[in-house]
This record gives C-alpha cells, sequence and structure tokens, in this order.
C-alpha cells in the first residue's frame, strides 16, 4: 500500500469548451486533514465530483491508495474506501434519522442487496448505527423523518452517512456552510472527532474553520492549484493573498 | 432511550418495533383481524336454503385477494422504489400464462404439481420476465423507466395477438384447474375451495412483501427513491437495487397472474394490456403509495367498483376515472394519507370535535355526488341504456329521461350541494387547522 491516500496528475476536466480543471498536480498523504481553498467558481467542487467519480476526467489520472480509480462509477470508488458529502445537503429526507445511519453501513457491513435477512435481527449492526448516532448527538431525533431535521443537523447527519461505513478516505464539501457560530464549532469538533487517524479532504469557505482543522491547505484558483502547503505559510503566501484578497476586494 | 425520543411520532414501524419488541399477538393484531374476515366473509352471503355459496361474491373475493398481491407488487416499483411502471401488467399476464400451460401439462399427466403450488409457477414466469424485462427497464429512472416500461406493455400486448402457440391470440389459453393432483385432496372443482386457495397465497405473498421492506435491499429500495446519488455515496449502484427490486416485484406480479389463471381458467390477452396495469396504478394512488398498507385498500375499493357498480351502471369507468381525479387532487396520500392525517389530533384525544363539521360537509357533498350520478346516469340511459332497451327506475319508480324534470333537480342538486359544500368544507379547514396547531403545541410542550 502506498502511503498516499489520494493523488491527481495532471487533471483536466472540461464542460463544452470551457476548461474548469488546467491541469491539477496534487498528493496528499494518508491521515493528512487536506483543506481546498479558493474563490468562487475556481474549481473545488468540480475537483471533488472528479476525484468521487461523479464526473469522468477529460485527461490526467486519479489514483486511490495508488490505484488508479479513473472511469470506476461511484459506488465502485466509495467501495474502495473513499466516501463524500455534499455541498447541497444529502441525506434520504423520507426514512428515519436511524435509517440514514444505518444505510450507511449496510454495504460495508457486507449486506449487499440481501432481501432474506430482516434488519430488526441484526443486533450488531443496529447497535452500531446506535453508536453513532449518539455520538453525532441526533440519539433524540432516532425516529423522525430526516428532512424534518433543522439545516445544521441534516448536515451532521450527512457527516454521519459519509463516515459511516468507515472510509479512510473522507471528502466533505463545505460541511458547515450556512451554519451559526455555534453550529460550526460544534460540527468543527465532530469533524475532528470523526476522522481521527483518516484522511480529510475538505472544501471550505469558513477560514477559523480551515485554520482550525487542516494540517495543509491547497489554494486552487480558476482551475490550478497556486500553493499548498502549512496552513501559516499559506497566510503569509504573497500570490494567495493576491488570488484572495484581491478578489473578495473587488 | 430518553422521554423526550419517546413522544416523538413513529414515522415507520420497522424502525420502532426493534427497540421494544412487544408481544407478537398485540403488535399484529390487525392482521388476524383481517385474515379472519377473509375466512368468514364468503359465510355472510351463503344461502341457507339452497346450501350454496354466492358465485359472484367468491370470485369477487378472490379478485381482491390476487389482485392485492398484484397491487402490492406494484407498489414494491411505485411506492418503494420510486419508479413509475405503465406496464406491470406484462409480468401479471405472463405468469398466467406460463400458469395456464403448466396446468394443462398437468392435466396432460406430463408434469406431476399439486394445484396449491400451481400458482409458483406463474412466480417463476414472473421473475423470469423480470429478469428479461427488468434487465432493460432498471438502466433508467424515473420518466425514462417509465416510457420503457408502457414500450414493453405494448410490446407484449402486441405479441399475445401474434404468437398463438404460447398466448393463444384472440382466445387466449383455456384451462382446467381440476388436475386431480393435490397436497389437501382437494379438487378445486367448486369455487369456495379456490377462494379458500387464493386467501392462503394472499396472506403468504402480503406477509412476503411487507417482510421484504425491512431487509437491506428493501430500505436501500427507499434510499434510492429518496436520493439515489447518496445510494451510490454508501456503496450501492441503484441500477442493482431497482434491478433486483423490478424481479422480485415481477415473482409476486407473477403469482397473482397464476391465482388469475386459476380462479378464471383463461388467460387472454386482457391480462398482459395496459388497462390492466393501469388497474395497479389506480389502486395504488386511491390507497396511497406512500405506506405498505395503501394498496391493499385501493385494491378493495377499485375491485368492488369493478365487480359491484359495474353491475348497476353503465358508467362504472367514470367513476373510477373521477375518484382518481379527485383523490389525486385533494388526497395525494390516499385512503391512508387521510387517516394518517388525523393521528396528531387523535393523540391530543379530540377526535370527537370533528364528528360535528365531519356531518355538516357530508350533508352538501351527499347532495352534490348524488346530483353528479343522477346527471351521468340520465346521460348514459339515454344513450347506452336505450339502445341496451334499459329504463331507469329509482326505488321502482320508472323514469323518463327524455323529460325535463329529473335533468333539473338532478343539476340542481350538483350545483346547490357544491355551493353549499365549499362554505362548509372552509369550516371544515379552519376547525381542522386549529386543532392541528393546538396538536402541534402539545407536541412541542411534551
Amino acid at each position: 500500500m502506498s502511503d498516499v491516500a489520494i493523488s491527481l496528475t495532471s487533471v483536466r476536466k472540461s464542460f463544452g469548451a470551457t476548461e474548469i480543471i488546467r491541469g491539477v498536480d496534487l498528493d496528499i498523504p494518508r491521515g493528512q486533514r487536506h483543506a481546498i481553498i479558493g474563490p468562487n467558481g475556481a474549481g473545488k467542487t468540480t475537483l471533488f465530483n472528479l476525484i468521487s467519480g461523479r464526473f469522468p476526467v477529460t485527461s490526467g489520472s486519479i489514483a486511490l491508495n495508488g490505484t488508479p480509480i479513473d472511469g470506476l462509477a461511484p459506488h465502485e470508488i466509495n467501495r474502495r474506501g473513499l466516501s463524500r458529502s455534499f455541498q447541497i445537503t444529502s441525506i434520504f429526507p423520507r426514512m428515519t434519522v436511524f435509517e440514514n445511519i444505518r444505510c450507511g453501513l449496510l454495504w460495508a457491513r457486507g449486506y449487499k442487496y440481501s432481501f432474506w435477512r430482516l434488519l430488526g435481527r441484526q443486533k450488531s449492526l443496529n447497535a452500531e448505527s446506535e453508536r453513532l448516532l449518539e455520538r453525532l448527538n441526533l440519539g433524540a431525533r432516532r425516529n423522525l423523518p430526516a428532512g424534518l431535521l433543522s439545516y445544521a443537523e441534516q448536515r451532521a447527519l450527512e457527516v454521519g452517512i459519509t463516515i459511516a461505513g468507515g472510509a479512510d478516505v473522507v471528502l466533505l464539501d463545505e460541511p458547515t456552510a450556512g451554519m451559526s457560530h455555534s453550529e460550526t464549532d460544534y460540527a468543527v469538533s465532530l469533524i475532528r472527532s470523526v476522522t481521527e487517524g483518516k484522511t480529510l479532504l475538505m472544501v471550505e469557505h469558513d477560514m477559523s474553520v480551515i485554520f482550525g482543522l487542516a494540517d495543509v491547505i491547497t489554494v486552487l484558483v480558476y482551475g490550478e492549484v497556486i500553493a499548498s502547503d502549512v496552513p501559516s505559510k499559506i497566510r503569509a503566501n504573497k500570490a494567495v493573498q493576491e488570488a484572495y484578497l484581491g478578489t473578495e476586494a473587488a | 432511550m430518553s422521554a423526550d425520543a419517546d413522544s416523538l411520532p413513529r414515522v415507520t414501524p420497522a424502525a420502532a418495533d426493534m427497540v421494544t419488541p412487544r408481544p407478537f399477538l398485540r403488535e399484529h393484531w390487525p392482521w388476524f383481524v383481517a385474515i379472519l374476515i377473509a375466512i368468514v366473509m364468503p359465510w355472510f352471503f351463503f344461502n341457507w336454503s339452497t346450501g350454496r355459496h354466492s358465485g359472484f361474491v367468491l370470485t369477487m373475493l378472490s379478485e381482491i385477494g390476487l389482485m392485492t398481491i398484484f397491487a402490492l407488487s406494484f407498489n414494491m416499483q411505485m411506492g418503494h422504489t420510486g419508479l413509475l411502471s405503465f406496464g406491470h401488467a406484462i409480468l401479471f399476464g405472463l405468469g398466467g400464462y406460463c400458469t395456464a400451460h403448466a396446468l394443462n401439462a398437468i392435466k396432460d399427466g406430463g408434469v406431476w404439481l399439486p394445484t396449491e403450488l400451481v400458482p409458483l409457477v406463474g412466480g417463476v414466469g414472473g421473475l423470469f420476465f423480470g429478469i428479461l424485462f427488468g434487465y432493460l427497464a432498471t438502466k433508467q429512472r424515473a420518466t425514462a423507466f417509465a416510457m420503457i416500461t408502457m414500450g414493453m406493455g405494448e410490446l407484449v400486448a402486441a405479441a399475445a395477438l401474434m404468437f398463438m402457440g404460447f398466448f393463444g391470440g384472440e382466445g387466449g389459453v383455456s384451462t382446467n384447474r381440476v388436475t386431480g393432483v393435490s397436497l389437501l385432496g382437494a379438487s378445486y372443482s367448486s369455487s369456495w375451495q379456490v377462494y379458500y386457495l387464493i386467501v392462503v397465497w394472499t396472506v403468504i405473498c402480503v406477509v412476503a412483501m411487507r417482510l421484504q421492506t425491512m431487509t437491506p435491499l428493501g430500505r436501500m429500495a427507499n434510499a434510492c427513491r429518496d436520493n439515489f446519488e447518496r445510494a451510490q455515496f454508501v456503496g450501492y449502484d441503484p441500477r442493482m437495487v431497482r434491478f433486483y427490486q423490478f424481479v422480485l416485484s415481477g415473482f409476486f406480479a407473477g403469482i397473482a397472474g397464476g391465482l388469475y389463471a386459476i380462479l378464471y381458467e383463461i388467460v387472454t390477452f386482457d391480462t398482459v394490456a395496459a388497462p390492466k396495469s393501469a388497474t395497479a396504478l389506480l389502486a395504488t394512488y386511491i390507497g396511497g403509495a406512500g405506506g405498505f398498507f395503501g394498496p391493499i385498500l385501493g385494491t378493495i375499493l377499485v375491485v368492488l367498483l369493478q365487480s359491484g357498480v359495474s353491475l348497476l351502471s353503465n358508467a362504472w369507468l367514470l367513476y373510477v376515472g373521477v375518484l382518481f381525479i379527485i383523490m389525486v387532487m385533494f388526497a395525494p396520500g390516499g385512503i391512508v394519507g387521510l387517516i394518517a392525517a388525523h393521528a396528531p389530533i387523535a393523540r391530543i384525544g379530540r377526535l370527537r370535535e370533528l364528528v360535528v363539521p365531519y356531518i355538516r360537509v357530508l350533508i352538501p357533498g351527499l347532495m352534490a355526488v348524488l346530483g353528479f350520478i343522477a346527471l351521468v346516469e340520465l346521460a348514459s340511459f339515454t344513450t347506452i341504456g336505450a339502445s341496451q332497451g334499459k329504463k331507469l327506475a329509482l326505488g321502482g319508480m320508472a323514469i323518463d329521461t327524455a323529460t325535463a324534470m329529473p335533468w333539473i333537480v338532478a343539476a340542481a342538486a350538483l350545483i346547490l350541494g357544491g355551493f353549499w359544500l365549499r362554505r362548509e368544507a372552509a369550516a371544515f379547514r379552519r376547525r381542522w387547522d386549529a386543532l392541528i396547531d393546538e396538536a402541534k403545541a402539545q407536541g412541542a410542550a411534551a
């Protein structure tokens, strides 16, 4: 096994004539918490969609734990140990909170497409779901349809579904977007605890979240990496300040 | 679990019954009541002086049984997986054809299979064609899936008239259920024996389909319905979930078709045609697709309309259509949805306060409905009825449809009833909203 969790080699992605990702090379070592920042339209979410197999790359190659995953369907990539959340909350709204979590566990625990095993009888599976639910602080909500949860609770639930299967590479797309200060603080501590020992790749706008969580920050501007370094060096980087503050100030 | 969590509404019994296992009978008593009703029902129509069952009632009850299986198998796709099929009857009908051929083979002595197990032939047929058609159709979801199934329905219906050997052309395939091979020594020459055979199979299938919703596949079907992309990112291939669900649904639809072949002893092109598919859709929508039990209620209602009202009225199909439109417009959750809407009010114990408002909407409602029915019947008797030589009569009193009076009375009842209903409905709405608000406030306080 290689010690690089995610490796991107000159990855390019075009939508029609527009090139959104313009040659990205990036290696994320195992166990690192890595944040991608950049102004709006820099291609951060597109990069996520390429890594997770939602879109195919136009050229270049992506490897997960040393094996190429180009052309694999999202569920195949997921089975190899990569899981993600979405920028717009993506849960199972009509199912209960508990079942949302349990769905996140099913494949990883080998249930596959079984239609002969009753879920109510799977003691260890249910106990594991309950434990995760408590960890997410959603125990009191377990029988509520997930669509009725508050926004912050839905985000927490999505993080829960994402990490439930035990994927060792976790992609979170703006996990704290739209949250209040206290909610953000809680989300950060939750993300920190559930991604312990895992490789985390996240897109985030909230600088306090990034500097609180990330070991390494990559700055993406117009589909190109302009810097990738530890937070203190990124903060001092001239090109980053220009790209970032330049657009912010404009 | 905390006391707080207990007060939250239980949405799915599947989730609830894992936490607190309750005594089997106390939890499942409605099932036993339903089975008991199914068992004693024919005896209410038993003619004690001649010692005969009512053939009409037995056939209708048998039809309810097999159509229940059919509608529930349809809902395995629609309600549970979010797949709207316009060609579900092909799985039903092909199962029926397979069964008819099997019965003929058993009769000829070529194959040994007791009649009790013959519906399984239909199930295997439905399973086989489910694999065949499902493989193609489940590559798509949503609208594309609906279009493909519609095309398949047309395809099979056309094939049924072309391939004489299997489908028997317009005449269909006739068979004889009295094969002389039985595990129980029953001949199945009388319709009550067939009815109880159908009851047993219906119970088995309903229980099996209910349990299937509580399995990993059943739950992931819901998950793919809710959000197929999320399902992909927990490791499931939504296409395979759809496929397996489709195939299983085909198995149950095939069993229903097998029972159909045994009941009527003939399988024709109607069983694969679009109106049959539509029946499942109607029953599911009218009963409610959201829960498990909705299609059962819908089937009972639709079959009663089909078998009962069709005897009384030429316009029965129109009533089914109007009922369908009204349900889709005003009660998208179906009958089950309407019942479930009362749950919060029942929980605060104030259901009684709705009795008077209900009576107040019922009177003008009944007036408008009767006015509407009278108009439809007047119209149908002046057109179809006249050509059939029928005369409209009410309580033994003949009504001349050529005079203006009955038309005026009917139209007045419809219009006045309609306006009156609108006023009462608004008042009902206010009372209802107030009670719901109160229920919410109490729920929040608790």
